[in-house]
């Protein structure tokens, strides 16, 4: 039942969150007429703007605050927010690129056999938490590295940040 | 007992008669004290002969009930809030218990559940019905009684996973290991619901029996346990020997597909849809369940079969079988796209051929087109338009082009990587980064490796806060002005966009109008009230002080309390009455956790001036501003005097602390106007000393 050494574990990066601050006021009207890719949702105060080229989708608020996500890596994180920050300066705003850091990471692996969620919950005592009527994955938190796992009986786990 | 000296004769000669209770001087006679409190138990005869003795209990937490003064006040009024809340909290549980048929010795444990948890404060900021509802929860899952969190939510309406989120926190932080549930608990319950008359007993074993093969054959985990139930109780078509299709669900608890056969199998006929009512689980899991169960070897057993029999061999988990047959699939794709690949270079190569001759033949074509040309065999037909079309739509079809190409790529899957970064290259400073974000992430070999990796993640992660900082200034590396360009409308454009974007969000903006239109008119009107926002009451930390004229200085600081005060003054004040005012605290301190309502100004200082003739004053205006608060101010009135009495030695202290607002003669004025204070008209001392549990600007208008 154990892993052999020869299977490889893949493990994926699905998604990386991260922010960043522009230090200064951004006019949202502004971004949403002369953006082309841009959603301006003004009954929230936001604006969505997505890019191509590392696929990302940016949330751009008035304050100067950006959260960008969608990204597949941590570079292409950095490298996204970069081409954002670049794309504000065009439009006019005095942007400088400060406080970025990721937020979450979102990650999948498959393990190549099942697993029994109620014996792994009763080993796992504290750190695993399982509730069938609510959701058919144990959670798995491991503090010291703040990490959240949703193991599933098929194998497939998900690997996201710690959130209480 | 003491070496009291008589009032009348000066002898110290006492007697305490603990019967009478009475302490009467010997010497000429004088009774001293009348009613004296004894420590002795007393006993009443009953009607029966028996005797009792008489008393009455008084629970640890929490004070006991206040003996009504002056009669026929709410009961509430005398508890404190803690009490309050747990006296609420034991009401609606023993309300909702009752509904849920849970017994006594349940219900004393939820409460208990109910008081840790109050007592770590999990219900701030939660509905109390739902912190209750988690607390029964708990108690059902401990005890193993065969409730579901449905059922809870059904009586409070409330979304089921809210109340599993508020469940999951409070054991959690109550440490509270909830056993797993276990789906053979509820056959009884559902098979009552059923009604299966004298063969209730029969069908329920049959459903276990089922359920225990369910468990066996990996059906059970990650699902709700009464889905199971239910395929079980209900039996599909077949006859004796007919197999039986047992259904699994997985996700509610295995019952219900278990109950379904089980009565199937002893001839009751009950249909999909009463099972699903009992049961609360869909339709569609239940019919999953029961396909799920078709798969598996039992179901080809006969009934007689099946209860003598027990198949050795157990299944694959459903999930994990289709999970195979997804990688098989998989397998089959790659194979083919192998085989693709073949095919595609051979073709690749002809038309390259064809190309350069083509190229020889045709004119120079414009720059950005010649290295899209140039690129692989995909571009080959978009390439042949291009040379048609305008120049404005060209920068459009370029994105196009670089769109189909990462489109082309993902279908052709990773193994193609080798051939588009051939053709990528010859496309310039653009491609490079894409291409390594686009293999960035593709999957490494990681099985023995993991745990070098993992270490690697951890070390790489301490250096990266170093090199994220920086001074602000946008790193330009690797960015392509061109691309980013055209991100940006120009004026043509923009109007059409920001036309589209009205009519999208008419209607928003005409609520927008309408708003502000209703403002100004209102405005006009003089009616305009400006709903601001409801500040939440912040919590204030409670101050350390060692004095109370410390205290008394920290929490003018903190609150903004009225300008008409003379702060210096009142800082004198703490230095000379700075011993009588501690004392005087406790006093206070204990009436007005009853939050009477009594107006205590914060003039203090008015005091000091003229004590005395203060305190008649005082009277006047109190009794003529607010006859309706005569009640309540009748009530600190008598105590006031008292405590001046009791110590006459320092009236200015007494009347700082304990004793409702005394006009000064000099501001007569003032009288007219009670509310000078802004939103503040009353501050009890307890308030003044900065009691930080109940500081919540708005409770202090609570009587007006």
């Amino acid at each position: 039942m154990d892993a052999d050494s020869d299977v490889a574990l893949d493990i994926l990066i699905t998604n990386v969150v991260c922010v960043f601050r522009t230090r200064c006021h951004l006019n949202l009207r502004k971004i949403a007429l002369e953006g082309a890719n841009v959603i301006y949702k003004r009954d929230v105060g936001k604006v969505l703007m997505k890019l191509r080229k590392p696929r990302i989708t940016a949330t751009i608020w008035s304050s100067g605050k950006i959260i960008c996500t969608g990204a597949t890596s941590e570079e292409e994180a950095k490298f996204g927010a970069r081409r954002l920050a670049r794309s504000l300066q065009k439009l006019g705003f005095q942007v400088i690129f400060t406080d970025f850091k990721v937020v979450n990471v979102l990650a999948v692996c498959n393990m190549p056999f099942e697993i029994r969620l109620p014996e792994f919950t009763k080993n796992n005592r504290p750190h695993a938490s399982y509730e069938p009527e609510l959701h058919p994955a144990v959670c798995y938190r491991i503090k010291s590295l703040r990490a959240t796992l949703q193991i599933f009986s098929t194998g497939s786990i998900t690997v996201t940040e710690l959130w209480k | 007992m003491t070496g009291r000296v008589c009032r009348g004769c000066g002898g110290t000669d006492i007697e305490l008669d603990a019967a009478r209770g009475d302490a009467v001087c010997t010497g000429c006679g004088s009774v001293l004290e009348d009613n004296i409190i004894v420590s002795e138990v007393q006993f009443v005869e009953n009607s029966g002969g028996g005797s009792s003795a008489v008393g009455q209990f008084v629970s640890l937490d929490g004070a006991g009930k206040t003996p009504t003064l002056g009669g026929g006040f709410h009961v509430n009024l005398g508890k404190e809030s803690r009490a309050q809340t747990l006296q609420n909290g034991r009401r609606q549980i023993h309300h909702l218990g009752n509904q849920l048929q849970l017994n006594q010795h349940c219900l004393d444990t939820a409460f208990n559940f109910f008081k840790m948890a109050v007592s770590k404060h999990l219900t701030r900021g939660r509905k109390m019905a739902h912190v209750i509802a988690a607390c029964l929860y708990l108690v059902c899952r401990t005890e193993g009684t065969p409730h579901m969190l449905l059922d809870l939510s059904d009586l409070l309406q409330v979304n089921v996973y809210v109340l599993g989120k508020t469940f999951l926190l409070l054991a959690r932080e109550l440490c509270i290991n909830a056993p797993a549930i276990d789906p053979c608990l509820y056959i009884p319950r559902f098979a009552h619901l059923l009604e299966f008359g004298e063969k209730n007993h029969e069908v329920s074993m049959t459903a276990l029996r089922l359920l225990q093969r369910m468990k066996r054959d990996w059906m059970h985990t990650g699902r709700r346990p009464s889905g199971l139930c239910g395929a079980g109780h209900r039996p599909r078509a077949l006859g004796c020997c007919a197999p039986v299709p047992m259904p699994d669900s997985r996700r509610a608890p295995p019952p219900p597909p278990a109950l379904l056969v089980a009565a199937r199998m002893h001839d009751f006929r009950r249909t999909v849809k009463e099972v699903i009512s009992v049961v609360k689980v869909c339709e569609s899991t239940l019919r999953k369940r029961l396909t799920e169960f078709e798969d598996t070897p039992t179901s080809q057993l006969t009934v007689d079969e099946f209860m003598k029999i027990d198949l050795e061999e157990e299944c694959d988990p459903p999930s994990y079988t289709a999970g195979q047959r997804k990688l098989r699939l998989k397998q089959l794709e790659q194979v083919l796209s192998k085989k693709l690949e073949e095919v595609e270079g051979e073709i690749s190569t002809y038309q390259d051929a064809i190309e350069n001759e083509l190229e020889s033949s045709r004119p120079k074509a414009k720059g950005a087109l010649a290295n899209l040309t140039r690129d692989g065999s995909v571009e080959d037909t978009t390439s042949s338009v291009f040379g048609e079309d305008d120049a404005e739509d060209e920068e459009l079809e370029a994105a196009a082009s670089h769109l189909n190409k990462d489109f082309y790529q993902e279908i052709l899957g990773s193994g193609l990587s080798s051939s588009s970064e051939g053709a990528g290259d010859p496309d310039g400073d653009t491609r490079p980064p894409a291409l390594e974000s686009l293999l960035g992430p593709l999957p490494t070999a990681a099985s023995l490796g993991i745990s070098d990796s993992i270490r690697e993640c951890i070390s790489s992660q301490s250096q990266d806060p170093t090199d994220a900082c920086g001074d602000g200034e946008l790193d330009l590396s690797g960015i392509d002005d061109l691309e980013i360009d055209r991100y940006i409308l120009n004026e043509a454009e923009a109007r059409v966009k920001a036309e589209l974007w009205m009519r999208e969000n008419a209607e928003y903006l005409r609520e927008q109008r309408e708003k502000e239109a209703r403002i100004a008119k209102e405005k006009e009107l003089g009616i305009y009230k400006e709903h601001k926002p409801k500040k939440s009451c912040k919590r204030r930390e409670p101050i350390q002080a060692s004095t109370a004229g410390e205290a008394i200085e920290k929490m003018l600081e903190q609150k903004k309390i009225s300008s008409k005060i003379n702060y210096s003054v009142l800082r004198d004040l703490n230095s000379k009455g700075g011993g009588g005012l501690q004392e005087e605290d406790a006093q206070p301190e204990g009436r007005t956790a009853t939050r009477k309502l009594s107006r205590r100004k914060t003039p203090a200082r008015r005091h000091r001036a003229d004590p005395v003739t203060g305190v008649g004053k005082r009277l006047r205006p109190m009794v003529s501003a607010q006859p309706a608060k005569k009640a309540a101010a009748g009530e600190p009135l008598p105590l006031s005097p008292s405590t001046l009495g009791a110590e006459p030695a320092r009236p200015t202290a007494v009347l700082v602390e304990s004793g409702p607002v005394s006009y000064h003669p000099e501001d007569d004025p003032d009288e007219d106007d009670p509310d000078e204070d802004d939103g503040e008209p009353c501050v009890s001392a307890l308030q003044m000393m900065g009691s930080g549990d109940y500081g919540c600007d708005g409770e202090e208008d609570d009587g007006y």
